[in-house]
């Protein structure tokens, strides 16, 4: 029935509201089937590569955005770990300043405290010298002025007659005390 | 001069005075020209030099001793110059003082003074000495000018220093 509508419906017109003529139908079906195969032919491939194409070039985006971003996490905990490091050497060299301003102190505090025994002990000695020096210049002098005077007496006669009297009757009688 | 040469001379010596009857004195008057001997550089080198002849030296011996001493002394002194011992002349006398004194059991005892001692003196000292060394000494006194002052005495071994060289040699010493 509806193709009897169709067939005795006007030629000019479109038997229905939605479907075209049979005639268009015949032809047009084949030749969009040709234009389809032709597309899918022709123009598939050059498509289809180009999608693959886009795909790798996206795909290469997408790997280099990860290289990157790993490189930069990279250079992230590199400057991270620089910036601990760069840390602990400051603390290290600070430790190390310190140690050796310790050293230094240390070491010149014993150096001073040696050098003033030293110089103590320098000092007593320089001192014990000098005084015996002192004292045996003082002895020398005193036993020069005693014998100059002891002689001096012996050359002026300081023993006289007397003198020698009572000498050996100190003898004589020391002499028999000693019995 | 050998010891038995000196010791041989002195025997001569001591037995010579002896038999003179004067050995005390002349044992004295040897022992003071010995010291007079030693300490006279003159002296010595008059009565040992061999260029003199022996009769000069004996010449000077009786010249010194002349009129100061016995004969016997002089003589004796002259004998041992005369026969060239003129240098062992002190070491003779020594011995026969030596000799004398143990003849008569006496030690000898060198008593050196800066002034001469009296008799007394002597005599106090010689029993002092006597009883400080326990034997009897025949006391041989020497005037020594050096001595200074005070006595040295000498005993055999024994020296009894009371001088007062001494002492100022142990002053300066000690200064």
């Amino acid at each position: 029935m509806r193709l009897a509508s169709l067939l005795g419906a006007d030629p000019a017109r479109s038997i229905h509201w939605l479907w075209p003529e049979l005639k268009e139908i015949i032809w047009g079906v084949p030749a969009s089937l040709v234009i389809f195969f032709a597309l899918y032919k022709f123009g598939g491939p050059p498509a289809k590569k180009a999608m693959a194409a886009r795909t790798e070039r996206i795909r290469q985006q997408l790997d280099g955005a990860a290289a990157a971003k790993a490189q930069a996490e990279t250079e992230a905990v590199d400057i991270r770990r620089a910036a601990g490091d760069i840390g602990a050497e400051r603390v290290r060299l600070l430790a190390e300043a310190d140690e050796q301003a310790a050293n230094l102190l240390s070491e010149g505090r014993a150096r001073l405290e040696a050098e003033l025994v030293e110089l103590d002990a320098r000092a007593d000695a320089e001192m014990a010298s000098s005084s015996a020096r002192a004292g045996d210049e003082l002895r020398a002098e005193i036993s020069r002025l005693a014998n100059a005077a002891t002689d001096r007496l012996l050359a002026d006669g300081a023993l006289d007659d007397a003198g020698q009297q009572d000498l050996i009757e100190s003898f004589i009688q020391k002499v028999g005390a000693n019995a | 001069m050998s010891d038995a040469r000196i010791e041989g001379y002195a025997r001569a010596l001591f037995e010579v005075a002896r038999a003179e009857g004067t050995l005390d004195e002349v044992e004295d008057e040897l022992f003071r020209f010995a010291r007079s001997y030693e300490s006279s550089d003159a002296l010595r080198s008059a009565l040992t030099d061999e260029m003199v002849p022996a009769g000069k030296r004996q010449a000077i011996v009786e010249d010194l001793l002349g009129g100061k001493a016995t004969s016997t002394t002089t003589q004796l002194v002259s004998m041992v110059v005369g026969s060239g011992r003129g240098r062992d002349l002190p070491a003779i006398i020594d011995q026969l003082v030596a000799r004398a004194s143990s003849a008569k059991n006496l030690a000898v005892a060198e008593v050196r003074s800066a002034v001469p001692l009296t008799a007394d003196q002597q005599a106090r000292l010689a029993a002092a000495l006597a009883n400080a060394t326990g034997q009897q000494v025949n006391l041989k006194t020497i005037v020594d000018p050096s001595v200074i002052g005070g006595i040295v005495a000498t005993v055999g071994d024994t020296v009894i220093d009371g001088s007062v060289r001494t002492r100022v040699e142990q002053l300066k010493s000690r200064l």
